[in-house]
């Protein structure tokens, strides 16, 4: 229990890399999102059939096949040479950008089309209907949708252990092969994991309370 | 068992939500055969008695004896009272994801224990009661208002109950679709099925009930036959209450 | 191996899921904390911790299960608590007048639940329940880490024996989107099998 209390500092160091490739994932996936979002509605049939692609592909794959596949092979071959922490927190953007396009995409239909038939009415361009009139408001309904990304994020940044990563999953390993006790430090990961999900996904509730438009609900 | 005529007798029901007193010490009694209306003003605890007397939900006080066996005590099992009990729901609430038929059948075989074939020839049966045996296989999705309810009622019957509890039956349908369901209830009524019916609809309760009770501020004011309440009541609630109902006929026939 | 996993794992999470969300939904204080427990726990939890606890940790203290049974107990574990939340959350959907006419029609708790609410609720999971599915599909490969043959662990063998890694990797990557997709489409059909004419979510 010692050997455990002297290496616990190092294991919770590692949530710096942990919220650092939840941020740069989900930052990443929330602008990448939001356009393949608006192209899938408001964009052509080529467009509409790339997106489609792309979703498919990054939804379809395991994150773990992703990572090899974009760390051995797809930046070596074009390149680029990323370090594990920077292609995890591509590979984690690129994936969250397909699945937070579907919030978006969800939260803008619910919508409808009326709203930016006002703005248009009241003679905005397409683009700026959009940008003031329907993306606030289809932000704020996409937000439990987001904390549910937040949370899937959280989990997953510990595949990048596969890489090496220093987030909390490998420095947990590292220090079980060094104690050869591994209940204590698995359950205390686990439970990290736990406290940092719960932590944001109560943030990103807290949030959406606050900015709650009286009438307006998101649907789930 | 002593054989009575009194199917249900109620005394001193008491019943309070939040704080709010709903029903304020009821008392009545049914005799076989007899059809008893009640009506009053929304909010004066109509539903809530219908649903104390089946005991969906529990009254604070008082007690009840459904054919001479009281129900309210601790010995008596809910589940078997309400097999005795027929209850047609303003709502409907048929079962969504069951054909019209399978919903008159599916209480024959779980809870009477009925063999398919049987459960599905007596459920039928009462179908064609109602003018639905055509309808046998639709889903409730595919029903009109009137005919969910005409279900809703043959579900009832099929249970065999002592009575039949009405709780605002045709409230929930479009005008046109009232009718229809006023004929299959004046049909067992003119059968002699006990029954207690929370309407609204007074040309009903002229013609076909026995006596009416009037509630209001949680208790009866006053019931009599339906002559006495409707056309010369004593009550001044109920006389209020008809004389703007009156009205609006009178509204309506100029 | 991979396939065999999931078509074990699946009906034991489903099961799983179910009892859980029975048992928060109608259960009394105690049962329903420790199933909200579970459910909190097991999504919480990242997959792949609770798969290296089972299968590293749990010896410790004297339980030992074999990688593929490892595999399987945590794998039923994570996807039955998400999928629960699903039931849970449907079972509540299903309108509060069912239960009344069953209760109405003399039929006890275990019945209704068993023969009303539980139908309806299942159909209206069904989405939900299938994605879990989906996403289960794809988790898999984490059992390669502890020494399941899985199309994953297979891949990065080959890989280090030709160094090809975007055929190798793209390959397998392509194989567990067709299982998914074949599942997902599969999916659709049931879904729509058991549609009930009228009954279903507006859109």
């Amino acid at each position: 229990m010692t050997a455990f209390a002297e290496f616990l500092p190092y294991i919770l160091s590692g949530m710096v890399w942990t919220l650092g490739l939840v941020a740069g994932g989900v930052g990443i996936g929330f602008v990448i999102g939001l356009f393949m979002a608006i192209g899938q509605i408001y964009g052509g049939n080529e467009v509409k059939a790339i997106i489609h692609a792309y979703v498919w592909f990054f939804r379809s794959i395991p994150l773990l096949v992703l990572l090899f596949l974009f760390y051995w092979g797809v930046f070596p071959a074009t390149g680029f040479k990323l370090d594990p922490l920077a292609c995890s927190i591509v590979v984690l953007g690129l994936r969250s950008g397909a699945y937070q396009s579907q919030i978006f995409l969800g939260a803008i239909m619910s919508l409808g089309d009326t709203q930016l038939l006002a703005a248009r009415a009241l003679g905005m361009s397409q683009m700026r209907g959009i940008f003031h009139v329907v993306l606030p408001q289809a932000l704020r309904i996409s937000m439990p949708g987001w904390s549910n990304e937040y949370a899937t994020m959280i989990k997953d940044s510990s595949i990048t252990f596969a890489l090496g990563v220093l987030e909390i999953l490998t420095r947990t390993r590292y220090v079980v092969n060094a104690t050869h006790e591994p209940l204590i430090p698995y359950f205390f990961a686990g439970g990290l994991f736990l406290v940092l999900t719960y932590a944001g996904t109560k943030a990103v509730n807290i949030v959406y309370e606050r900015t709650k438009i009286p009438g307006l609900v998101g649907r789930l | 068992m002593t054989e009575t005529n009194v199917v249900l007798k109620v005394e001193g029901l008491q019943k309070s939500f939040a704080g709010n007193k709903i029903l304020d010490g009821v008392s009545f009694e049914i005799d076989r055969g007899q059809i008893k209306v009640i009506c009053g003003p929304s909010g004066s605890g109509k539903s809530t008695l219908l649903r104390c007397l089946n005991l969906l939900t529990m009254p604070d006080k008082g007690r009840v004896w459904l054919e001479g066996r009281e129900i309210t005590n601790e010995e008596s099992n809910a589940n078997s009272v309400r097999q005795r009990i027929g209850f047609v729901f303003q709502e409907f609430n048929l079962f969504n994801h069951l054909t019209a038929l399978k919903n008159v059948s599916i209480a024959l075989e779980i809870v009477k224990k009925m063999g398919k074939d049987e459960a599905k020839a007596l459920a039928l049966k009462e179908l064609e009661k109602v003018n639905l045996a055509n309808d046998a296989h639709k889903y409730p999705a595919e029903l009109s208002g009137g005919q969910k309810q005409r279900v809703a009622i043959a579900r009832a019957l099929a249970m065999n109950p002592v009575i039949m509890f009405y709780d605002e039956p045709t409230s929930a349908l479009d005008p046109h679709l009232i009718g229809e369901v006023l004929d299959v209830m004046k049909k067992l009524a003119q059968e002699k099925l006990t029954s207690i019916v929370v309407t609204h609809e007074i040309g009903f309760a002229r013609t076909v009930a026995d006596e009416i009770m009037f509630m209001g501020e949680g208790r009866i004011l006053e019931h009599g036959p339906p002559s006495q309440i409707i056309e010369n009541p004593k009550h001044e609630a109920v006389k209020q209450f008809f004389r703007r109902i009156n009205e609006l006929y009178r509204r309506d026939e100029q | 191996m991979t396939v065999e996993l999931i078509i074990v794992s699946v009906p034991i999470g489903v099961a799983l899921a179910i009892i859980l969300g029975v048992a928060r939904v109608y259960g009394n204080k105690a049962v329903s904390l420790v199933a909200t427990s579970v459910v909190a726990v097991f999504r919480g939890f990242p997959a792949i911790v609770t798969l290296f606890i089972i299968f590293f940790a749990l010896p410790d203290v004297g339980v030992y299960f074999s990688p593929y049974w490892s595999a399987v107990l945590g794998f039923v574990l994570v996807t039955g608590a998400y999928q629960s939340e699903y039931v849970r959350g449907c079972i509540q959907s299903v309108q509060a007048g069912q239960s009344l006419a069953a209760q109405a029609l003399g039929m006890s708790k275990p019945q209704e639940v068993f023969h009303i609410i539980l139908p309806q609720a299942l159909r209206a999971a069904l989405p939900g329940i299938s994605n879990e599915i989906i996403y289960l599909i794809l988790y898999s490969s984490l059992a390669s880490y502890i020494g399941v043959q899985e199309i994953f662990g297979v891949a990065r063998t080959f890989n280090s024996l030709n160094f090809r890694p975007i055929e190798i990797f793209l390959t397998a990557g392509l194989v567990y989107a067709a299982i998914a997709t074949v599942c997902f489409l599969g999916f659709r059909l049931l879904e729509r099998r058991f549609r009930i004419p009228g009954l279903g979510a507006t859109r």
